[in-house]
């Protein structure tokens, strides 16, 4: 029998730590109770990108969306929507400018704005199926590759369509392949890698497509390689990606019971596996060369190079590395072609690029929009503005080692040149957005202590020179730095940028940089004692107004007892004995604790 | 070949040489710290920092190993140059700020203290050539990074303070390192072992000692990194005439002569067998070699006497006789250490303050001019105390708790025990015959007298000669004896050996045993008995055959032959027979 | 499973695909079942059940089956409303297992209404 409806279970990281699986297991006991398990089937599929309100739930093919769904709720789901077909509108999303809850996926902003290519099956497949994957035309492009297409003729198809490495170094795909396959290699081995050594703090645009699509990942991977001439390619999954090291090796399993991957691919001849290789989780091992230094089972450091890993590599051998989601972008461009793919985006940035977005933003989660959006629309349409009706300050992208953007800056478009005029860049995807609450040196200060512990440490100016910064940034927050200060600082970031030897140093300086040229006030504030947005603790007070009615909370609330009063009186802080810790402010429901 | 321009000079190097090397050839000096010829480039360190124009593109590169390629312009001092420079130096300064190196080349770049913190104890700039060196070069792979960012250190496997079982001591990294960061230790007295070289380590490759013949460096297979691990290999690739070679084995070398000079030394008596005297297990206690080695000037302290905490002795007790003339060892006088002990008496004189004592039985000045030396250390002060050392103790000396010694003795001359305090003792040990003198006393057919040396043809008549011809002894096999006597010895040899070349033929005695090959069973039972080695088996033929030359006629063979197939040839048993019976004629008439 | 070569990849998506159309929301159209307390008395669920059986017997993939509340007209029960693409829907009344089939394979699957089920062209209008 047919199945009548489908029940897309989002399992992604985010929605399986809120309980989706067993929310799939209820749905399907409550089907099977109610006889309709032969009609109504239940697919767990991958991250849907839309994390913050998870577990969710789409049914299909109404395209009814349901969020935050509990196992408690199934009963009533079941009875409603899936048996009288009355959609359950308390479980469906409100927009947050919206009165009413939006019911179908589409049209949701969240959901409308984004253009899906790397997420193509985002949602639609279960990740452990590679039929799923198959029904929806995958492996197809592989097959066009395999038989009506030339190394060569793919290579200047990937050229012609402008992708660009979507790790964050923004360089083009299709010229990489071609200089591999122009490098000299004595006996003819070439490699092919994915770095899937995802690392940015709250990023996870590549965990997600591996959890959620891993066959893309496989035939883009298959693709490249009969492009190169490869017959043998890594993964490097970071070792805390448990699930997607799991669904990878499923669906590598799967590819190479169907002949899609291994010997004699689809009967053409062509000879390609995928060996996974899991990385212990050091940041810097995202860098090519030490990424290759560690599947060589070396220490995962970066090594200078002006002899590039495309020529020689892994082993020694050229090798090329792309990234998760530039491999998920190949099968889609073969298939539709480069003119396709070229008309969406900018001039030098063609395609779509998925984000990120995290921070002061009401819709959390993943999105994937077509290049040449607006910061603005990314973070206020998609993402839906800033969260608790804050004031936008600034956004940083690119990960850790991006620039804040400040918000005259906000019309610009996401778009590799233009992120890296305005001292940022596009980095992997991360998108963090800042509202008034955030302190940009205090910010700058976090990220650079990130930077400085994620260092290798093997040259002077990443290691040294970040931990200097790092100092420099704390005096500043506790209320002692001078105006020589931010001179240094420049100064530093400036030979950091120029002198170290790989991008991590080189960009480690982007968040003070940006954050001195965009927010220098906020700097010469901290100099003259004052910290604006209320967050270093040095620099502020805590003080109890005339609006205290003496609820006595604050006095209970305070870990030092540097809160004096007696019930219904006016009380006091001692600031010898206040440790800033800002209980008293949380707690006080009248105003009456200021910070200043 | 390709060209570029740095700093406005054109120069034409290989493409690919590193800008160093392409800087080099221009007399540019570029800064490094984690640069080290021989070891491939790290650029960590930072400071040699380049800036490299091509076309509209403008780089900072390392030049360590940046490829030079054609038609670049480099910069190595200009203000982008020289601010980097600064501030990585301004940074490492920061980290060690009492390192000399790292001062200088600050100071270079006109950083006299850094803004960026201040540690005097911290000396490792983390440039990572003791690393390298360890794996890489060595391939020991002992050293290594750990911890990341700031927290980076270079460690021993998991960190323990003894990586004893795996480093193999060979200085490597100390010696590669830019700041002094790491120092090597022997660590062997702290794990109460004896060191085997008292006067400190030598390289894997010296040259042997001083006079040696040919004078040229020698590798120490046992020592050398290259020849036990693979690794290493600087000698090599420093050696510009590449005169290194690894693979040379000892070879073994037939040479066809008709003489042999005989001249296997001697060696000397190992002193730690009197455990009385101390040797192996108290400092400060010296053989005479390691003495002499002491007082070369080319030798590891540079001529000076010093003890081994590195001050100059108090006083020094030269103890004659070790081994020599004791019934318990060897009976017979060593000959040289009277002589050499007073020449070292003399030099100890010459280069410090000490008091210098002689323990002996008697003194022999029997050469020529050497009473006459005895005489004038007499008159330097050097105290003669008549009398065998009993014993080397450990004591306190004044307030000085431990580490001198005690010479405890019996003094025949005014026939009282004494006990006199020194810093040092010299044991003047025996000269004996080698280890190995009975397996080439075999080889040469040569007879030993009871103390071991190789014995003489006549001790007044042919003290060169040897019982077989054409073989000779010279110098310490035949016995002890000094350079004089040696090299009297050996001329006499050497004129021996000459006479019989120059005369081009051998004369030989008429009297030689000669087998009958028809008789002969092929027994062998002759081979083995003859003492000149002179009967040989041939294969061929199943008989035993006699070396003519060889042959003295001792007619042992002859009487040993069971089938009576050896005669002496003239003397036959008939003839032998005729003889007595002719001698005996007569006998019986009287 | 055997290695697939090209034409058998092709194959398998087709067939693939074919089986997933609904969860796509691909569709010549779709049958709505009433489902209001009503229609579930009057037999609704048999003319579910049934109307899913002949979808799977002749292979049927690409037509949506859904259900909906009361409709209002509890009388008639059980309805159901058959709208195809770019047509206006047709609602039918007192059906039963065989009135069912026949209105998926003539109006569903062949295009011609089946007058004499049918209560009328349109949807009534809302607010």
């Amino acid at each position: 029998m047919p199945y009548r409806l489908h029940l897309m279970v989002c399992a992604g990281t985010g929605c399986v730590s809120n309980h989706a699986l067993e929310l799939r297991d209820a749905l399907s006991a409550e089907l099977a109770k109610r006889g309709l398990g032969k009609e109504i089937e239940v697919v767990t599929t991958g991250c849907n990108g839309f994390c913050g309100v998870g577990p969710i739930l789409l049914v299909q093919p109404d395209g009814i969306f349901y969020q935050k769904v509990q196992v408690k709720d199934v009963p009533l789901l079941v009875e409603e929507h899936l048996v009288k077909g009355r959609p359950v509108k308390s479980l469906m999303f409100t927009p947050p400018e919206a009165k009413e809850p939006v019911p179908k996926m589409r049209d949701i902003p969240f959901f409308g704005k984004q253009m899906l290519v790397a997420l193509r099956n985002r949602g639609m497949i279960d990740p452990e199926k590679i039929e799923d994957y198959i029904a929806r035309g995958g492996y197809q492009a592989l097959a066009k590759a395999l038989t009506t297409m030339t190394p060569k003729q793919i290579i200047e198809e990937i050229k012609a369509s402008g992708l660009r490495g979507r790790g964050g170094g923004g360089f083009p795909t299709g010229i990489k392949w071609e200089t591999c396959v122009h490098a000299h290699s004595d006996d003819g081995v070439r490699y092919l890698v994915c770095n899937a050594d995802e690392g940015d703090p709250g990023a996870f645009m590549d965990r997600s497509i591996i959890e959620g699509d891993p066959h893309s990942v496989i035939e883009g991977m298959v693709i490249g390689a009969y492009a190169i001439g490869a017959h043998q390619g890594y993964i490097y999954v970071r070792h805390e990606y448990p699930l997607a090291l799991r669904r990878f090796t499923i669906a590598l399993d799967q590819a190479r019971e169907y002949g899609l991957l291994g010997k004699d691919i689809l009967g053409t001849g062509f000879d390609f596996d995928i060996e996974v290789h899991r990385g212990a989780g050091a940041f810097v091992c995202g860098e090519s060369t030490a990424l290759m230094a560690s599947i060589e089972g070396r220490v995962g450091e970066p090594r200078a190079k002006y002899i590039h890993t495309v020529e020689v590599g892994l082993y020694n051998k050229p090798t090329v590395l792309n990234n998760v989601e530039t491999f998920a972008n190949v099968p889609v461009i073969i298939e539709r072609g480069a003119k396709w793919f070229a008309a969406i985006g900018t001039e030098h940035s063609k395609g779509t690029k998925v984000f990120s977005l995290a921070g002061r933003v009401k819709n959390t989660g993943l999105v994937e929009v077509p290049m040449g959006l607006s910061l603005r629309e990314l973070i206020f349409d998609i993402g839906g503005g800033i969260a608790d009706d804050g004031e936008f300050k600034a956004v940083q992208t690119g990960g850790p080692s991006g620039g804040f953007i400040p918000e005259d800056l906000l019309d610009l478009p996401v778009d590799y040149e233009k992120l890296y005029e305005a001292g940022s860049m596009m980095g992997s995807g991360g998108v963090v957005v800042m509202d008034e609450t955030s302190c940009m040196v205090d910010v700058a200060r976090f990220f650079v202590d990130f930077l400085q512990s994620e260092s290798c440490g093997k040259c002077t100016p990443c290691r040294e020179g970040i931990k200097a910064l790092h100092g420099i940034l704390s005096r500043i927050c506790d209320g002692k730095g001078s105006e020589a200060d931010l001179a240094m600082l420049e100064e530093l970031c400036s030979v950091i940028a120029d002198t170290s030897l790989c991008a991590l140093g080189g960009s480690a300086p982007n968040p003070v940089l940006t954050s001195i040229r965009y927010f220098r006030s906020e700097y010469e504030a901290h100099i003259q004692g004052k910290c604006p947005a209320g967050v270093c603790r040095a620099l502020i007070t805590f003080r109890i107004n005339d609006k205290c009615t003496g609820c006595h909370l604050c006095f209970k609330a305070c870990p030092t007892s540097a809160v004096l009063g007696e019930p219904k009186q006016m009380h006091t802080i001692i600031q010898e004995k206040c440790i800033k810790c800002g209980a008293c402010y949380d707690v006080c429901k009248f105003d009456a604790v200021t910070k200043e | 070949m390709i060209k570029l321009r740095i700093d406005g000079n054109e120069v034409e190097v290989n493409a690919g040489t590193p800008l160093l090397k392409a800087a080099q050839k221009l007399n540019i000096e570029i800064p490094t710290l984690c640069y080290y010829e021989g070891i491939e480039p790290y650029a960590a360190c930072r400071v040699c920092m380049v800036e490299v124009v091509r076309g509209r593109r403008r780089r900072m590169v390392t030049a360590c190993n940046y490829p030079a390629t054609d038609g670049i312009e480099v910069f190595t001092e200009n203000e982008r140059v020289r601010r980097a420079r600064r501030l990585n130096l301004e940074m490492l300064l920061g980290r060690c700020s009492e390192v000399p190196v790292i001062r200088e080349l600050a100071a270079k770049y006109g950083v006299e203290k850094s803004r960026f913190g201040y540690d005097p104890k911290e000396k490792c700039i983390l440039c990572g050539l003791c690393v390298r060196m360890c794996s890489d070069i060595v391939k020991a792979n002992v050293l290594s990074f750990a911890y990341s960012g700031p927290r980076r250190k270079v460690v021993t496997p998991f960190e323990r303070e003894m990586a004893t079982d795996v480093c193999i001591a060979c200085g490597a990294c100390a010696h590669v390192c830019p700041t002094g960061a790491i120092t090597i230790e022997d660590l062997s007295q702290r794990r109460g072992e004896v060191p085997e070289m008292p006067l400190g380590p030598k390289t894997a490759i010296s040259i042997p000692f001083q006079q040696a013949v040919p004078k040229v460096p020698y590798i120490d297979p046992d020592a050398c990194i290259k020849m036990q691990t693979g690794g290493c290999g600087i000698c090599a690739q420093v050696c510009e005439p590449e005169a290194i070679n690894y693979t040379m084995q000892d070879e073994v070398v037939e040479l066809d002569v008709g003489q042999i000079l005989v001249a296997t030394g001697y060696q000397i008596f190992e002193a730690s067998q009197m455990a009385q005297y101390g040797y192996g297990k108290l400092d400060n206690v010296l053989s005479a070699l390691e003495f002499e080695k002491m007082l070369n000037s080319t030798g590891p302290t540079g001529g000076r006497v010093l003890m081994k905490n590195g001050k100059e002795p108090r006083a020094i007790g030269l103890i004659h006789c070790i081994g020599s003339r004791d019934a318990r060892y060897h009976k017979y006088c060593s000959r040289v250490c009277c002589m050499y002990a007073l020449k070292f008496a003399h030099l100890v004189k010459d280069r410090t303050n000490a008091e210098v004592y002689q323990f002996y039985i008697d003194m022999r000045a029997f050469g020529k001019g050497y009473e006459e030396f005895y005489s004038r250390i007499l008159d330097e002060g050097v105290n003669m105390i008549r009398g065998k050392a009993a014993e080397v103790v450990e004591a306190t000396w004044g307030n000085e708790r431990e580490g001198h010694l005690l010479v405890r003795c019996e003094d025949t001359l005014i026939g009282k025990f004494r006990e006199v305090p020194v810093d040092m003792v010299v044991l003047c040990a025996a000269i004996e015959p080698n280890a190995d003198q009975d397996r080439i006393g075999q080889i040469f057919s040569l007879s030993r007298s009871p103390d071991g040396f190789f014995l003489e043809r006549h001790p007044k008549l042919d003290p060169m000669g040897t019982v077989n011809d054409g073989i000779y002894l010279a110098g310490c096999c035949q016995g002890p004896k000094d350079i004089p006597d040696t090299v009297a010895q050996a001329q006499g040899a050497a004129a021996r050996i000459l006479a019989l070349i120059s005369k081009g033929e051998v004369f030989l005695d008429p009297i030689r045993a000669c087998i009958d090959e028809n008789l002969c069973g092929g027994c062998k039972v002759c081979n083995n008995l003859c003492p000149y080695s002179a009967i040989t088996f041939d294969d061929v033929k199943k008989v035993s055959i006699v070396n003519e030359t060889l042959c003295k006629g001792c007619g042992t063979c002859v009487a040993a032959c069971p089938a009576g197939a050896i005669t002496g040839s003239g003397f036959t048993d008939e003839q032998i027979f005729a003889e007595i019976e002719g001698i005996l004629a007569d006998a019986g008439n009287k | 499973m055997a290695k697939l070569t090209i034409s058998e990849l092709q194959k398998l998506r087709e067939k693939l695909a074919q089986e997933r159309q609904t969860r796509e929301g691909n569709a010549r159209g779709q049958i709505i079942i009433h489902m209001g307390t009503c229609g579930i008395a009057a037999g609704a669920r048999k003319v579910m059940t049934a109307l899913l059986e002949a979808m799977d017997k002749q292979n049927v993939r690409d037509v949506i089956v859904n259900t909906s509340g009361c409709a209002g007209m509890c009388s008639k029960e059980p309805m159901a409303t058959v709208q195809m693409a770019q047509q206006a829907p047709v609602k039918y009344i007192s059906l039963n297992e065989e009135k069912i089939v026949r209105i998926l394979n003539e109006h569903v699957l062949k295009g011609s209404v089946v007058k004499e089920y049918a209560l009328a062209m349109g949807s009534e209008r809302v607010g």
